[in-house]
């Protein structure tokens, strides 16, 4: 729906005149003008709690059948209403596409989104496709909803971040100015009070000594100015190295941002990397003591083992009848349904004896056909 | 099945299991590549010989006899005779365990033959004589057994052979096993079989995990109902006697025919124990398969699988049953002799001296060692270092020749290890 344009001409503020009451401010200088972003037209505080305290209403102004409601109703920020509705449908748009550049596989895909945003903007704006551009972006809120709200937290965090920075370094700048001050205030004071020393005792001194006096004053106070100055600049490279050390404790690195997919409206996120689903732990790496022909029994009755099971130094070597009965009933069994006669066949041939055999034979033939040969024609 | 992949990742599945066609077309390979080198050999010897001949004397008339004779001499064994000739010194290894006080344990004595059986797979008995390597064989296995002898007890109780004999082919016998020492016999397996099935009938045993629904009493009912096994004479046996009956029988047949047979590379020991089960009493060996994988009817996947077992089995108890000892037939046993004086005649005459070239560096570091007592011993080591590097410009020509040779047999990426070959057996000599 495109605005309506509002028609009045700007008149400067002296005689802006509100378009429902038309009251104008050379009567009322505490006028305040408000607008409603449904529609942006301008009208006076008055006409606003007039009107729409009782609840919603139409607007007023002829033509425009929009329903506003008072609380939505603020001062205007930019003298033309263009601007100001373009900066709301920027923001509502950017709170919805605020995926961050780390969410996009390479810097071509966060440009490309880049410039999606801005053309739904510029759509919003000038008012093309605008039906289809809001179920766009409805869908889009709707189904990212997550990804929304943590990029809006992360913002908010860098931004109270930022600005707990920047109080920071005013406070330091603060700090160093008055050091300064304080600084010099010091040598000035020492200046005053070196030369009324100087002063005093050339008034007090013979008449020859001037000279030596005047020059040692100089001297003290160079070398108090030059030894201040030293220790400033000692304290000063602390203060740096403190200061590096707690920019770099603050800037503290941006939480990973949760992994999602390509959504139907942003393309070229990063792939989501959803970690392997853990396995059931296996103590053995996949070994079993499962059994597919025989159960294992604690004990088998057998007249040939019974006396190992009461012997004491048998057992006291750790020989255990258990491991005697698995081995036994495995070998029993290990291979009963193996048909080497059916599976060498299809086995891979190279791995056999018998296959790599010719590869050889070949060369030998040679080699003896060869020698044969050599013989012969001796 | 669990099981079956615990006995896939084992190296006698990997390595050592072969099809029936796979086994022979193996066992004809070798022999035909033995039996070419042989007969290249043995004129390169020839060769030889005629120009020492020839450079020291005139060229004599008989010379071209002994040539003509020679030349029919090179017949080469058959791969079915070097499968008798290897037969017979399984049965001889086992023979040789019963020489020791106590006699060695099956175990040893099995996996003796298996490596023996599996060495042979890939050289011929005309490159490398069985005797040697039989001895080793043993020896290896006593070690890889953890039944400890010392080299010079286990030398004792041998006939015509002293340590360093035994052991000179022992890195060659490792080679042919490929390193894997790892055999798998069906031994326990059974022992576990007729503990469970003595469990089952004392009304102790457990129902299969595949079987849920079986009662303990159920099982002994099942074991005590079956039918008497068809051999024996005594039909009212009680059940513990028959079990035990049938454990001696099933051992016996392991620890001959199913040692003396190719079962150990047709088929996994669970089979070979069943297998040799249904030879000594098939009733109950059927039983104790269907309380395993049950009784289903037709297309359940477990009954799929039951009777393709019992088929493997079967092929396997007539695999074992065909086996006759060579010892109790006069017939084969001539036959055997002729084999062997065949092959004596073929054998490889650069591979013949084998032992005796080990031989050097351990006499060699025999006599280093004495050192330590008396004289310096910085001097014996020198003599020793001399001798090999003596034996190894020695072998310049006909080293080379063997390790190409004997490349050819092995997987190519056992050459580096043959390059080791000599400072490993010289440690070893050293230690024997």
């Amino acid at each position: 729906m495109p605005p309506v344009r509002n028609g009045i001409p700007n008149r400067g503020e002296e005689d802006e005149v509100c378009p429902v009451c038309k009251s104008s401010r050379y009567l009322n200088p505490s006028m305040r003008f408000l607008i409603n972003p449904e529609c942006y037209h301008k009208m006076c505080e008055s006409c606003v709690d007039r009107i729409f305290s009782s609840g919603p209403a139409n607007c007023p102004v002829a033509g425009c059948n929009k329903t506003l409601r008072k609380n939505r109703f603020r001062t205007q920020t930019f003298e033309d209403i263009n601007v100001e509705r373009e900066v709301d449908i920027r923001r509502r748009v950017m709170q919805i596409l605020n995926r961050r550049e780390e969410e996009f596989a390479s810097k071509r895909a966060y440009d490309d989104f880049l410039e999606q945003r801005e053309e739904i903007i510029m759509n919003l704006v000038t008012g093309i496709d605008v039906a289809k551009t809001e179920k766009d972006l409805q869908t889009y809120a709707s189904e990212n909803v997550a990804s929304i709200r943590s990029n809006q937290a992360l913002e908010r965090e860098e931004a109270s971040s930022f600005q707990e920075q920047q109080t920071f370094e005013k406070e330091q700048a603060r700090l160093r100015r008055q050091a300064a001050r304080q600084e010099y205030e010091d040598e000035r004071r020492e200046m005053l009070a070196g030369q009324e020393d100087v002063l005093r005792r050339l008034a007090a001194g013979k008449r020859d000594d001037a000279a030596a006096i005047a020059r040692e004053g100089q001297k003290v106070l160079l070398k108090k100015s030059s030894a201040r100055r030293s220790e400033e600049d000692r304290i000063r490279q602390k203060q740096a190295a403190l200061r590096s050390s707690d920019a770099k404790k603050s800037g503290k690195a941006v939480t990973a941002s949760q992994a999602t997919g390509d959504t139907g409206l942003v393309k070229g996120l990063k792939k989501i990397k959803t970690p392997e689903p853990e396995k059931p732990y296996s103590p053995f790496a996949g070994f079993t003591t499962k059994r597919d022909y025989y159960t294992l029994r604690d004990f088998y009755p057998s007249s040939y083992l019974e006396p190992i099971r009461n012997d004491t130094r048998m057992q006291a070597g750790g020989f255990d009848l258990g491991e005697y009965y698995s081995r036994t009933l495995l070998e029993a069994f290990a291979g009963l349904g193996c048909f080497i006669g059916d599976e060498v066949s299809k086995r891979d041939p190279t791995s056999t004896l018998g296959i790599s055999k010719p590869a050889t034979e070949g060369a030998a033939m040679a080699a003896v056909s060869t020698s044969i040969a050599n013989e012969e024609t001796a | 099945m669990i099981e079956d992949e615990i006995y896939r990742k084992s190296s006698q599945y990997r390595l050592w299991s072969f099809t029936s066609e796979s086994l022979q077309s193996l066992r004809v390979t070798t022999n035909a590549l033995a039996s070419d080198r042989v007969r290249a050999a043995q004129r390169r010897a020839r060769e030889a010989q005629q120009a020492a001949n020839s450079s020291t004397s005139t060229p004599n008339p008989s010379d071209t006899d002994s040539k003509a004779a020679e030349e029919k001499t090179v017949d080469c064994l058959t791969p079915e005779e070097e499968q008798d000739l290897v037969r017979y010194y399984c049965e001889q290894t086992v023979e040789l365990g019963e020489r020791y006080r106590p006699p060695l344990p099956t175990i040893v004595r099995s996996t003796a033959i298996q490596y023996l059986r599996r060495f042979y797979l890939t050289n011929s008995p005309m490159a490398y004589a069985p005797k040697t390597i039989m001895a080793c064989a043993l020896f290896v296995a006593t070690k890889t057994e953890n039944y400890y002898l010392s080299l010079r007890q286990f030398a004792e109780g041998l006939p015509d052979i002293t340590g360093d004999e035994v052991i000179a082919p022992e890195f060659l016998l490792m080679q042919g096993l490929r390193f894997t020492f790892d055999v798998r016999h069906p031994f326990r397996g059974l022992e576990g079989g007729i503990m469970e099935l003595q469990a089952i009938s004392q009304g102790m045993g457990q129902p299969a995990p595949h079987i849920p629904n079986q009662t303990s009493e159920d099982l002994r009912q099942g074991l005590l109902a079956l039918p008497p096994p068809p051999s024996s004479s005594s039909s009212n046996l009680s059940i513990h006697d028959r079990l035990g009956r049938a454990h001696t029988k099933t051992r016996e047949t392991l620890k001959t025919s199913a040692q003396m047979t190719d079962a150990y590379f047709l088929y996994t020991p669970s089979q070979i124990w069943l297998a040799a089960f249904l030879l000594a009493d098939k009733p109950l060996a059927e039983f104790y398969l269907e309380t395993k994988l049950g009784r289903t009817e037709e297309g359940h996947p477990l009954h799929e699988l039951r009777m393709k077992i019992l088929h493997t089995v079967s092929e396997c108890s007539a695999l074992l049953s065909s086996y006759k000892p060579s010892a109790s037939d006069p017939e084969q046993m001539k036959k055997l002799k002729r084999i062997a004086k065949k092959r004596h005649h073929c054998e490889n005459p650069e591979k013949a001296g084998l032992a005796g070239k080990k031989r050097v560096p351990a006499a060699a570091a025999a006599v280093g060692t004495p050192g330590i007592s008396g004289t310096g011993e910085g001097t014996s080591e020198s003599d020793v270092e001399r001798l090999a590097k003596r034996r190894k410009v020695e072998e310049g020509g006909s080293g080379s020749e063997m390790l190409v040779d004997r490349s050819r047999e092995d997987k190519p990426q056992d050459q580096t290890d043959q390059q080791q070959q000599v400072p490993a057996e010289q440690a070893e000599g050293a230690a024997g």
